[in-house]
């Protein structure tokens, strides 16, 4: 469902960050991106969600080659993905509840559209009962939830997710993992970033994506089976 | 549930860079709506003082040893009523006269012993071209000593003063508007800065162009009308002190003579051109900008 060609990727006229990517993105399958701090990986995903253009190679999205599109026809193609961003990139203004259903207003839907879904996804990570609540009053474990929940809300075919358990404990990481697995089994492609190692050994990723100083380094094969049990 | 306002839309509804724009919305509103209202009232005074000074005209009728006082009276008050376009002639009393020199002469027994000339004030039917000049030459000619006083000469110095002073206006109005472009653009601008992540959030989960610069427009053309509504408040009160003032006893000596400078009620309704043009402008700004931002992203 994503296809990489030989992309290359600079910020401005600064030095590629990106060299020589090429990969592919199973649909239905759950994949990790690792690799040191620095290495690329927030730039990588920036590519996928469109919010950055490669300075060379090809990149096609469902199919299509994202190079030749006419800018309004991306748009659609957005959102088909849900991205958890490094740092939320929640709205403060916001409440939980309209934070998380912003991807369904973008796409035109009445609150009675979306609403009691939103309520639903909220319980289910938890926060059934901070649906009033803004931002900068959550805790970083919450904050991230919020997040994970706005970026499922529309039921995208692929979930990125950047560093998702990078600010909480183990134990919020473990259950934001197993939310992971979960809606994977329900058939949403996953790419998450993350250079947790404990992560990395526990989940039933089909492939792992390495990068280093830009250059995809590996593409491993499934691990372990048992690991589905974590 | 109360935190909840759908109606409200994506944008923040009280933002420091929102209560700053509303402000100079609303002083630059307050400022071009005062112009406007002295602009329309000296543009009116000016055509009714060209035309002739508010629909009357006055006959003096000075002591002619040729015909007594009666007979004189009697005779313009005749000729002055048959004249096409004469509404009605009437003759001021002693008393009515004395109280139109008090304000120059003073108050007191003074005058009692002082020739008041007869006058007899005259008002034209309104909408009609009078022959004044025809009604003059008339009087002149028929009633020894009596002698038409259409406020000529006043008239046409009011009327060159009031169109001076209306083209002044118009140049005042024409700056304050170019300034109020320039500070809502501005302001437009700055508050839009502050709402940049909204823009590229809600841009990265898939809005489209059209969407996001809906709600920003939106936002900011209500906020450009509640500032051009709190300054047409302002100035429309700040006009009916004047008019107040203009017709009570402290108004300055003599005003009371002359037509009144106050905003006819159509006036206000130009007024409320104003915060239109304020909530416009600052609808269009918003939108080109979130545009322009837009464009910029991929
Ligand atoms: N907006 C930007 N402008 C210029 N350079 C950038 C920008 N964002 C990232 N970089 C550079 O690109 C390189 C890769 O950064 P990136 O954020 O993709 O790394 P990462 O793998 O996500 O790191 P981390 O694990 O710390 O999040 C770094 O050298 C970084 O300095
Ligand atoms: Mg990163």
């Amino acid at each position: 469902m994503v296809r990489f060609e030989n992309v290359g990727m600079r910020y401005g006229l600064g030095p590629e960050v990106l060299r020589d990517i090429s990969f592919s993105l199973e649909p239905g399958a759950f994949h990790l991106l690792t690799g040191p701090s620095g290495a690329g990986k927030t730039s990588l995903l920036k590519l996928i969600y469109l919010a950055e253009r490669p300075s060379r190679g090809m990149i096609s999205m469902f199919g299509r080659d994202t190079g030749t599109m006419p800018r309004e026809e991306l748009p659609p193609l957005r959102r088909r993905i849900g991205v958890v961003f490094q740092d939320f990139r929640l709205l403060d203004h916001l409440t939980v509840l309209e934070n998380v259903a912003l991807p369904r207003r973008v796409m035109g839907q009445t609150e009675a559209q979306y609403h009691a879904d939103v309520e639903e996804l909220l319980a289910w990570v938890g926060l059934g009962n901070r649906l009033n609540a803004k931002p900068p009053t959550l805790s970083g474990g919450e904050k991230q939830r919020v997040a994970i929940a706005r970026a499922v809300v529309a039921k995208p075919e692929l979930l990125l997710a950047d560093e998702p358990t990078g600010n909480v404990d183990p134990d919020i990481g473990g259950r934001i993992m197993r939310l992971f697995i979960e809606l994977n089994r329900l058939g949403t492609s996953m790419l998450i970033a993350t250079h947790d190692q404990r992560i990395i050994e526990r989940l039933p990723a089909t492939r792992v994506l390495k990068l280093s100083e830009g250059r995809l380094a590996t593409t491993n094969e499934p691990l372990q089976p048992e690991a589905m049990r974590a | 549930m109360n935190g909840i306002n759908t109606a409200s839309g994506l944008m923040p509804p009280d933002s420091a860079s929102g209560t700053t724009l509303h402000t100079i919305v609303a002083v630059m509103s307050f400022l071009a709506c005062l112009t406007l209202g002295a602009v329309l009232t000296l543009s009116r005074l000016a055509s009714e003082w060209t035309e002739g000074l508010s629909g009357s005209v006055t006959v003096q009728l000075l002591p002619s040893p040729q015909i007594g006082g009666d007979d004189q009276l009697s005779d313009a008050l005749r000729i002055t009523r048959a004249w096409p376009g004469i509404f009605a002639a009437r003759a001021l009393s002693r008393d009515e006269a004395m109280g139109l020199l008090e304000p120059w002469l003073g108050e007191g027994n003074v005058l009692a012993d002082l020739p008041v000339p007869q006058l007899i004030e005259v008002t034209l039917t309104p909408g009609r071209q009078v022959n004044l000049q025809g009604l003059s030459k008339s009087l002149n000619e028929n009633v020894p000593g009596a002698h038409l006083d259409d406020h000529q000469r006043w008239n046409r110095e009011l009327a060159s003063f009031a169109a001076s002073s209306e083209a002044v206006g118009w140049a005042v109005l024409l700056l304050i508007t170019l300034a109020t472009l320039a500070i809502v653009i501005f302001a437009t601008q700055a508050g839009l800065q502050a709402h940049r992540e909204i823009v590229e959030v809600v841009h990265m989960i898939g809005a489209r162009d059209v969407f996001i610069a809906g709600e920003f427009q939106r936002h900011f053309m209500w906020l450009g009308l509640r500032g051009g509504l709190m300054g047409l408040g302002l100035a429309t009160a700040t006009l009916i002190a004047i008019s107040l003032m203009w017709n009570s006893r402290d108004a300055p000596v003599g005003a009371q003579y002359l037509p009144q400078f106050v905003s006819a009620p159509q006036h206000y309704i130009w007024l409320l051109l104003v915060p239109a043009i304020t909530g416009l402008i600052a609808m269009f700004t918003a939108r080109m900008t979130v545009l322009r931002v837009l464009g910029r992203m991929p």
